[in-house]
Parts: C-alpha cells; structure tokens; sequence
C-alpha cells in the first residue's frame, strides 16, 4: 500500500494576501517564513511557495550530508541541522521554492507542518490555506478491515460504495447495518441467495421503515446491557426522504439512539434513476425527462438535513466525500452522538451513472457542488445550532457545477437562474440560522477542543457514550 | 393462589401480555384497541411489565419496532385493529417469512368503508393468507391465556412463526366479565426460557446476512426461495400439534383447559351444525340450547384456530350432520360468502360425502348477533337438511 | 558467480537515485550495489566538511545497512571493478570474483586529475575525493604549517578556506584568471576571491606550476612556477579537476570519450548497460552536445532516468540536458550560480551590484543564468525557468527588479 500524508492546501481565489501567515510562520519559526505569499499576474492575487512535502524529494536525494529525510509517519521532510553543512544543494533540488535560505542564519529552512498543526492555516483569515487531513485518514484507516466483499457489484465509481467502505472501516464489527433496498443492497451489501456481502450483521429493512427497525434492535441491546453496538443505516435519499420518512421522522422524534447515514444520490438510482422528493429542480430522471413538453423536473429538492435540524436531533451534519477530512470528522461525532440520541448524517453523493458524468469526474463534481454551494456543508447539535464547517463566502457559479453533470444538459438560462436563485435563497436561509447561533469557530478551521468551546461537545455531557469494544477479526 | 378480577377483554389483553413478559411493546392507538395499549402503557408506567415501550408513530412503524427488536432477541408484543392493520400491511407480511415469533392481538374491526369504527372480522379475515398464525377468543378469560399459549406456540422451534390473538371489537374489547389472574411463576414455568431469533439474528457476535436477495431459480440452489417458503408451510403444519399441546399444558397448570383448534358444542348427536368464530359462539350456544329443548338435534363446531386452518378436525367434526350453516362476521368478496363458509367447504371436501351448507353473515360493523338470529340461522339449516335449496347468502342483521 | 537481475557498480548519488528508482517500479528483482569505497555510501560532496571537521567521518554516510536489506540490495564495498564483459554481461573485480548482471548501471563517478606537472610522482600530495583521502587531509593539517592548493575549483577552495581557518598559510595556484571559473563572470569572482585574500589566503591566478620537487627527506616540497617562483609546502593538495573512472571498461563495447558516452535515456552503446553521475558524458541542455557535468543534481536526474530504463519504467522521460549548478559557501557567505551564469557573448545581462551581487543571463527574453553573491535566489525554480524556457516578456521588468518574488509567482502559475 502506498503511503499519503496530511497537507497544507492553497486556495488562491480566497487568498487576499494579508501576510498574516508568513508574519505567525516567522515569529513562531523565529526566523524567515518557510510560507511565502507573493503578489500574482493581477491585481490582488496572490501566488504562493511553500515545501510540497514531496513524495520523492529531490531536495533530499541531493543533500550531500543526509540532512533531508522524509519521515515515513508524517510525510514531512525532515531537516536535521546539526547534519546540514548549509552547501544550499537542497535548494536547487526544489523547484517550488520551498527550502529557502534564511538569511537572518544564513542556512536553510523549510515547513515542518508545525507538528501535524501548522501555525499558518491557524492564523489564515479567509480560508486560503487548509490543513487537509486526508493522508492521515488514509493512513488510519486504509489499515483498517474492509468490512465488506471486495467484489460489489457497483458501477464503476461509485461514490455509495466509497461511502461504505469508509464508514464501515471506520465504525468496525462491533455494529449492526440497515441497508433498505437501493443501489447498496442492490451491489450486495446484503449478498445474495443466502450469501453475505458484508462481515457485520446487515439486513434489509423495508424501504419504508428502516429507523423503526433500526429502534427496535438499538432499544433492545440497550435493555440488555449491550449498549456499545453502533446501530446505524446506510440509506438511500427515497427511502429517507420520501415512503421512509415517517420513520425516520418518528425515530428522531423519540430521540432513538441510531445512527442514520442518508447517502443523497438525488434519485431512486437502483431502480432506474426515478425522481425523488430530494432531486433537484431541472434534473433529468426517467421520470423527469426531457422533452417537447418536459424539461426535467419542475419543482425544487426538499432540504432533507435541514427537516431532520428541524427535529433537534442529538445530531446532524452533511458530508461530502470531496471533503472526506470532514466527513471524518462527522462521521466520529455522528457514532458519539448515536449513543446519546438520534444522529443524522447526510452526504451527498453523485451517480456516475445515473448523472451522466464520467466515473473519473465523481470527486471533482463532489467538490464542485461545495464550491458552488448546490451543496452546503454545516453540522448541527441542539446546544450549538447550525454552524458551516466550510465556508459559503467566495462561492463559484452554479454553472461550474452543473456544466459538468450530464442529467443538467438541457438546462435553459431561465432554468439555470432558477437553481442560482434557489441556492443563493437556500444559503441565506442556512447563514442566518447560523447566525443565530452561538458563536462557531470561523468555518474553515479545526472545531474548536471540547474545553473551549462555547457549548458542551458532543457527549461531553454527564451521560458518556460506553466504551466500544471492537469485535476481534475472526 | 391466581387472583380474580374483573375487567374488559382490552384489559384481558394487556393482563395476558404482561404475564407472558415481552421485552418490548410498541404500541399506536386505534379504536376498538386504544383502551388495549392505555393499559400496557399504565402497567409499565406502575412497574407491572419492565416491557420498553415504544409510542412509535404509526402501526407501520409499530411492527417495524418489533422487528428490530426481535431480530436482536427481544419478546416483543402489540396489538392493533383494521386500518391500524392495513398499515401495517408491509412488515405485516414480512413478519412471518422472517419466521418471526411475535405476539400481536387484533382486536376485530370492520373495514372502511363505509367509515365504521365497530367490530366485525373483516380486517382479520383480509389478512388470512399472509402466514401468521390466527386464533380467535370467544371470552375474556380465554383472551387473557391464550396470549402466554400463543408465545408458547409462536417461539416453538418447529414453528417459529407470528400470532394473531384475535377478539372482537366492542363486544369483547369493551365487554366486562370475570377473569382469573394466574400467578406470574405459573406463566413463567410455562413460558420457559425464552427462544426468540435462534434462526436469524442481527448480533455483532454472530454477524449474519439477514433476508439477502433470493430467487426462485439460480443460486446457491435451483429452489432457495422454495426451500424458505416450504419451511414456512411446514412451520404452520407443525403448530396444528405444538397449538394443542400449548393448550394442553397450559390446562394442566391453570385448571383451564380451552379448545385447541375447534370447539365442539352439543355434537355428539347432532344432525345439523352451526360453524361459529368469535365471541358470537356465546350466543350461538344459547340459540342450540333453546333448539335442543325443542327437540331439535342441533350442535355448534367453533373455531379458535382458524390459520393453520385444522382441516381434519372440522372434517371428523362435521361428518355426522346432514345439514351445515356457517356464520361469518366478514365477507368473502368474489364467492358471495362468507370467508369462514368457503373454508369450511374447503374442509368438507376430504369427506366421502356431499353435506349441504349454508353462509350466515352478521355482525358486520358493530351489529349484535343475537339469540334469535342464531335460531333463524339454525331453522333455515334444518330447512336445508330437510331438502330445501340453498340460497345466496343469509344477511342476519339485514333488517335490523 | 554472484548475480544479480540489477547490478549497480558504484554508490554514490547516482547509484542511490537508480536504485530508488528501479524499486519504485520492480519491488522483487534481485540487485547489488558494489563500490570501490570502504564505507556505506557517501557523497564526495561533503569531504571539505570532514577535513574541517564540521561533520564526522562515521555522520556522513547517506545510508545505513537496513536501508539495504528493506530494499532487498546486496552491498557489496570494497571492490574495485577491473573489467566488463557485456557480452556475457559480468563485471569482474579486482579480487578476481565475477558479477553477473542482467542489466548494468555504470556509476563509478570520478577520481582526482593528476596534471602532468614534472616530479609529481616524486612528490607526497593530497587528493580530496575519498573519506580516506579527507581523513588523511585533516590529520595532514594538523601537523603543516605551509600549504599550496593546485587548482582553485571548488574542492581546491574550500581545502584551502579550511586550511586558512586552521591557520595555515594557504597558497592557491590557478592557471585561469578567476576563482571558479566557468560559474562565476569575473566580477562575482573578484568577490570571492577578495575573501579569500581578507582571510591571509595567497591567490596566484593566471598561474602555472612547472615542477615539484622533494625537500627535506620528502617531508616537504618546493613547487616551482612558471614565472620562477618557487613556493615552499609541507602540504600539497592538488585539486586540479576530475576525471570519469573509465578505465575498467577499456575493451568492453561501451563507448567512451572523455566519459561514458549515452544517450537521452542514459544507454551506453553496449547492451543492457546505462550509465549515469560523474562518470557519464550525457547530453549538456545548453549546447546539445554531450559534456561532463559533475554535479550532484545531474548525477540525481541520470541515475532516476538510468534505473526506470532498466526496470522498463514506462515513465521514464528523456534526460532534457544537464544545466550547470553550483552552490557555494565561503567564509559563511553564499554564492550560487546555474546555468550559463558566466556567458556574455550573445546575450543580454542585467547586474546590480548594490550590497549583493546579482547577473541575471537572458537569452531572446528567457533565463539562461543566473548568479549571486550574497543574494541568495531560489535556485531549482530558476532552473526550471531555464529548462522550460520560459518567456518572460510579459514579466520581465518585474523580473529584472525582483527575480525571486517573480519566480516563485511563475512557478506557482505555471508548475504548481
């Protein structure tokens, strides 16, 4: 397997070049900035040179003196001074200016990440710079048991199986799974003909009444003592949304203690791409399609995470695997919070097949629907309200995301301002409930340590989650 | 020694399922069953049951509740009536492919519409070929110990399937009379150690598939979906034996000994017969006394268990009789009959000869059947042993 | 006979980026490294560093054993390659033992050029291009009082900074006019070699030895100049350039000129035989022609491009031509230059000489050399300008005024 690393990630666009990184990296480093922000081709842009923490450093296979290593843990390249004879070698093996001479010392420095917490992302203003975790959820838990069948048969990149794998690897055997009927079930989750797909106890509920099932097992393991089972779902947007909905509702009412995982592919996918109440407004579906008399669907998606905010639940967050430190992040508060109530995670998730969009472009839609705010990312917990954990500030154009998604080709202007319009009404509703909130931590940066926060964390309070046991390999 | 009180068949119930100690009720209110799960509710609100209860929001979910937690091992419990059960349709019919050995009392209500709130069979009746087991009480005392003989039966290994205790809306839910109490080591020895999901099971410690995709043809047999739906058949066969053993042991330990699969009233020397169901057997049974005295050699066959249906034993029951009139609480929509008329007929056939039958209808919405329904039911079946014709079916409450 | 699917002959940076490289794409086939050196391998970069003392002999090594093993490469010291056969591919050693190979890396680098100066080999001198020979230089130090340096490269430099620090008197005889001619234009070396003059060192340039002789029963020699001059030393050290370790492949099929010649994918013109570092005469980027280009980032570049030819790497890309590099360090201050940093016929040259000193060389308005003194730039991104040939015109004032502010925006524009 190969290896992946946490990085400092550049968003030029919301840099307004401030310097207020390269001002904390120098009084911290005590020395030159190892961050540089330079003006770019236009006004008030801003370009920048940094160490890429390269995977094959040349900066090291140059040193003479062995002074440049990379560390096999962290992914940083390592500078060791006391073997560094300052020959300045390494800066011509870098060709992104990240090993520089400090001429305050007259030798070389570089970013070491700040111990796994840079400094520079911290005091970025505007969310320029973001410290991405992926290499490190990678390395955690790409070791990790795959809990299901390598063979499922979905189509190819599909983004529920990504959802799966990742969640399931994460939350462990020691958990019962609901997968209703839909494309998960339908890729064999549940197996066939007597064989399983899966190695942790999975079934099929009805489509319609998943989170009841989901109560009974959770009430009864509970009753028994048997409280550190994650009971949870992994659901399709129709059978949450639309026929399942008064289950999902009535659990979250009663604050039942599960897990639900909505994974939105705006549709009934399984079946053939029917419309479903969360696809969007001018979607082609097949029923929906596109036609003399017909231009997609003509009405807007219900914003589903926001009912189930609606319900207080202990709970509720969306996701998107574009942002996959994020939805690790959730996903950890969503397994606490199903212990205490009932928790809701929704990730949205394109269907390469039933969006028309290339296998290959899946991560990239994923993104795009954030960057364009189709998609919001934000949690919710009763104490705290609505809080973005991305920012909605210097959104792209709906259009840069509905270009690339073939289900959207037809669209006129009048209906691409309509999705515009609808979106921009969506986020304000969403901000001014934020607002209201009490005060987040700015939305790009790390939620604040439970001590420090304004409110109680997740089960911070005096009801603990039980201490998991994890249900050895067998 | 048992106490004795004195309550409504809702009440018999919610006694029967307390003494049998499910591990969860779920619970939605309906008419004629509302007071039913008020009582549950009240008795685990005094600490009576340590059942969790679960106010769910509506019956759909109710039965879903219970699946979950009979998947995890719970007993589990409920009760419902008519469009509560036409709700529950979905799971209902999963519950017993599952091989789901819950308890559930259907408290027998006609069918909108026209929108009607009052007892009859028909919501019952409806859902006679889904695969749960049915068994229908005629008092309050018999609602109150068949609930613990069903847990008895449904858990069974050789069995393993739902049941329905059914009684009727109004006359039973509602009616007061006297009940005996056992005592709860009396219920617990004859329960025994609870067997809930040996079979299927959603337990981290022994991870299993639950219900995967299974066809009709292909793989791993070329009959898997078969082979499930023979077990089932075979289950229900199976507890024809395992109902009236339950029923036996249970007499032994209660001093009640209740009619298993059918009742038989004054047959030894009966020329005609009444086929009854229900709580109208009370009735019925004061109509044929008031015949005997007139001299009239008439008897009564009532069934309690009506699914698996005990074909052999209404067969032997009704082979001396030249004349049979069957009065059904529910219509059998496309034969003209009544639903328990057409499955008597069925029974009839293994025997060598052709006895002449009639389908009585009543008690449809709440309508009482009385005394004097019931005699005209028994002298136009003795017009019908006699020789005259039969006619399209007797509405008993038609003019009422 | 020891075999081997990858033989590497050598183990320097050159060898250690191939054997990095094969692995990278052939996790399993069999491989040896085996070296003339005694030690793990090391770069003959850091030798001044030992004779200064800064860095310990047994701290210098690039690589330790477990390295080997986890990469499941035999390490071999200790032999001296004396012959190859490429047809029937083995390498023999001085020992007498064979090696086969299925495919063979030629990295054996360079060793010091002796000029043909009269009495040379009556004489003790030091060369500096081994961990012995540092080592021997330091202890020689110790007990000197009068060096004289033949050559004022870059090893003849910074001997002679070093022997200067440790109080010796330093003589440096250099036949061209500068110091490190070929990086440095003349008034970047005036500079340096200002430093050395301010720190007691003798800089004899535009100077010529004609003999050596012994004195003092070989303790000490006389070195005789061409103007007459004689200069007394009780330490010697010539550092008068390099040259490829060739001659064990004298008759085997490989071409040679000055070094091994190859082409783009670092082949030599025998079978299955690459060659990459000091001892390959591969192509320079500013002249097309082949050169020797005996630096650690071109030795870097041919032993990755050498090793994913030998695995059959389809990524393997073409080497673009070696670019001229060179990072100094003396008396603490920095010099850097890359590319025809000293060129003035032909093209444009912009200088600024206000505190450091900065020569920016453009040709038809794109990089082709830059150097400093006392400025430091960002040197791999300049070299990426040169290499890509990136046109400035629409930066070039900005260039001009902040060459390394404009870099770092180009490469974050362009190569990010």
């Amino acid at each position: 397997m190969g290896a992946a690393f946490d990085t400092i990630a550049f968003k030029a666009s919301l840099c307004d070049g401030c310097g207020d990184c390269m001002t904390t990296c120098s009084k911290v480093k005590q020395g030159a900035s190892r961050i540089s922000i330079v003006p770019g081709a236009a006004e008030a842009v801003f370009e920048l040179a940094i160490c890429r923490q390269c995977g094959d450093p040349k900066c090291a296979m140059v040193c003479p003196s062995g002074a440049l290593t990379k560390d096999g843990g962290s992914g940083v390249i390592g500078w060791n001074s006391d073997k560094c004879i300052d020959c300045l070698l390494c800066t011509a093996g870098c060709a992104y200016g990240g090993i520089a001479v400090d001429q305050s010392v007259s030798r070389v420095a570089k970013c070491d990440q700040c111990d796994g917490d840079p400094e520079c992302v911290k005091a970025c203003p505007t969310g320029a710079l973001e410290f991405r975790k992926a290499g490190s959820i990678y390395k955690e838990y790409g070791e990790r048991e795959d809990l299901f069948v390598p063979g499922l048969s979905g189509c190819l990149g599909c983004n529920s199986e990504l959802i799966m794998r990742h969640a399931m690897r994460k939350i462990g055997r020691n958990s019962v799974l609901a997968t209703p009927p839909g494309c998960i079930p339908g890729m064999g989750s549940v197996g066939y003909n007597g064989k399983t797909g899966t190695k942790v106890p999975v079934f099929h509920p009805l489509l319609t009444n998943t989170a009841s099932m989901l109560a009974g097992i959770r009430r009864y393991y509970d009753k028994i003592g048997r409280k550190d089972i994650v009971v949870m779902a992994l659901a399709g947007d129709g059978g949450t949304a639309d026929c399942g909905f008064h289950a999902v509702s009535g659990a979250a009412e009663r604050g039942e203690k599960i897990l639900y995982v909505c994974v939105d592919n705006e549709g009934y996918m399984n079946t053939g791409m029917q419309r479903s109440g969360t696809t969007p407004y001018g979607s082609w579906t097949s029923t929906t399609p596109v036609g003399e008399h017909m231009k997609g669907k003509t009405q807007d998606a219900k914003n589903l995470p926001m009912i189930m905010a609606a319900h207080k639940c202990r709970y509720v967050a969306t996701a998107s695997t574009g942002y996959m430190e994020d939805l690790y992040e959730k996903l950890d508060k969503a397994i606490e919070a199903s212990f205490e109530g009932f928790s809701y995670l929704h990730i949205y998730s394109p269907c390469p097949t039933g969006w028309r969009i290339p296998s290959s472009k899946v991560i990239d839609a994923c993104r795009l629907s954030v960057e364009t705010n189709f998609v919001t990312l934000w949690e919710y917990t009763p104490q705290t309200g609505i809080r973005f954990t991305r920012s909605p500030d210097n959104a792209l154009p709906i259009t840069a995301y509905v270009k690339m998604i073939g289900k959207y080709r037809h669209l006129s202007q009048d209906q691409l301002d309509h999705i515009q319009t609808k979106v921009d009404e969506q986020v304000a509703l969403l901000r001014i409930m934020a607002a209201e909130s009490p005060p987040p931590p700015p939305a790009h940066r790390q939620p604040a340590a439970p001590a420090a926060s304004p409110a109680p964390a997740i089960g911070g309070d005096a009801s603990q989650p039980p201490v998991r046991r994890e249900i050895s390999r067998n | 020694m048992s106490k004795v009180i004195v309550c409504d068949g809702n009440e018999a119930a919610a006694w029967g399922a307390c003494l049998s100690r499910p591990d969860m009720v779920a619970v939605y209110p309906i008419t004629p069953q509302s007071s039913l799960v008020e009582y549950l509710a009240k008795f685990i609100a005094e600490g009576k049951m340590t059942a969790d209860l679960v106010d769910v929001e509506g019956e759909h979910s109710v039965l879903s509740v219970l699946h979950g937690a009979c998947l995890a091992g719970a007993r589990t419990y409920s009760a419902t009536s008519a469009q509560g059960l036409a709700f529950m349709f979905e799971p209902y019919f999963r519950t017993p492919s599952l091989r789901m050995p819950m308890v559930v009392s259907l408290v027998t209500r006609d069918a909108v519409s026209p929108t009607c709130v009052w007892g009859g069979q028909q919501d019952a009746m409806t859902v006679k070929e889904v695969g749960w087991i049915h068994m229908y009480c005629e008092t309050q005392q018999e609602i109150l110990d068949t609930i613990p003989i069903a847990y008895k039966v449904a858990e069974h290994p050789d069995v393993m399937l739902p049941v329905n205790v059914n009684h009727d809306g109004n006359y039973l839910s509602y009616g007061v009379a006297r009940v005996e109490l056992p005592d709860q080591e009396i219920v617990d020895s004859f329960l025994g150690e609870k067997n809930v999901n040996w079979h299927a099971c959603l337990d981290p410690e022994r991870p299993m598939a639950v219900d995967p995709l299974t066809g009709g043809a292909g793989g791993i047999g070329p009959s898997t979906f078969v082979k499930y739906r023979k077990g089932q058949c075979s289950g229900m066969q199976m507890a024809l034996q395992v109902i009236e053993e339950a029923h036996a042991d249970w007499g032994k330990r209660t001093g009640r000994y209740w009619s298993p699969l059918i009742e038989e009233y004054r047959m030894e020397d009966a020329e005609v017969a009444l086929v009854t169901i229900g709580s109208m057997t009370g009735a019925a049974k004061d109509a044929v006394d008031e015949a005997r005295l007139d001299g009239r050699k008439v008897g009564i066959v009532k069934i309690k268990t009506f699914r698996p249906f005990p074909v052999q034993r209404i067969a032997k029951a009704l082979s001396k009789v030249r004349a049979i009139g069957v009065v059904d609480r529910a219509v059998n929509f496309g034969w003209n009959s009544g639903p328990v008329f057409q499955e008597v007929l069925g029974a009839l056939y293994h025997l060598p000869v052709r006895i002449p039958a009639m389908s009585f209808i009543g008690g449809l919405a709440g309508a009482d059947i009385t005394v004097e329904h019931f005699a005209r039911a028994i002298d136009r079946t003795n017009r019908l042993a006699a020789g005259e014709a039969a006619t399209l079916p007797v509405w008993l409450n038609e003019n009422d | 006979m020891p075999e081997a699917k990858y033989l590497l002959v050598g183990s320097s940076h050159a060898a250690l980026e191939a054997l990095r490289s094969i692995r990278h794409f052939d996790p399993d086939g069999s491989m040896a490294m085996i070296t003339r050196d005694q030690q793990l391998p090391y770069s003959p970069t850091i030798l001044p560093y030992v004779v200064s003392g800064r860095s310990k002999p047994e701290a210098v090594l690039l690589r330790d054993e477990a390295f080997f093993e986890a990469n499941a490469c035999t390490f071999a010291p200790n032999a001296v390659a004396t012959g190859l056969d490429a047809k029937t591919r083995s390498v023999t050693l001085a020992s007498g033992e064979s090696w086969r190979y299925e495919r063979l890396l030629i990295a054996t680098g360079a060793a010091p050029a002796i000029p043909p100066v009269k009495g040379i080999e009556t004489v003790r001198f030091h060369v500096l291009r081994s961990l012995d020979d540092a080592q021997g230089l330091r202890t020689a130090m110790g007990g000197a009082r009068h060096a004289v340096v033949l050559g004022a490269g870059l090893v003849g430099l910074h001997a002679a900074e070093n022997m200067a620090e440790a109080g010796l008197s330093v003589t440096v005889v250099e036949m061209q006019n500068h110091v490190l001619p070929g990086y440095f234009d003349a008034k970047a070396s005036e500079r340096i070699e200002s430093a050395f003059i301010g720190h007691g060192v003798k800089l004899l340039l535009g100077c010529k030895v004609v003999a050596v002789e012994p004195r003092d029963g070989g303790h000490s020699c006389a070195v005789h100049l061409e103007d007459g001059k004689v200069l007394q030393a009780d330490l010697l050290l010539v550092a008068t350039g390099v040259k490829p370790v060739t001659d064990w492949l004298a008759g085997s099929g490989v071409d040679l000129d000055r070094g091994v010649l190859v082409d783009e994918t670092m082949r030599t013109t025998a079978p299955d035989v690459w060659a990459a570092g000091d001892v390959a005469q591969a192509t320079d980027f500013h002249t097309g022609k082949r050169a020797l280009i005996g630096i650690i980032p071109t030795a870097v570049d041919q032993g990755r491009i050498a090793g994913q030819g030998m695995a059959g790497d389809t990524y393997q890309k073409a080497y673009p031509g070696g670019i001229p590099v060179n990072t100094y360090r003396f008396f603490g201050r920095v010099a850097l230059s890359i590319g025809q940093a000293a060129a003035s016929d032909g093209v444009e040259v912009s200088e600024r000489e206000d505190g450091g000193y900065r020569r920016l060389v453009m040709s038809d308005n794109r990089l082709i050399g830059y150097a400093s003194i006392d400025e430091p730039f960002d040197v791999g991104i300049m070299g990426e300008l040169i290499r890509r040939k990136v046109d400035l015109s629409p930066v070039m004032d900005a260039f001009i005024a902040r060459p390394v502010e404009t870099g770092r925006r180009l490469m974050s524009e362009q190569w990010r």
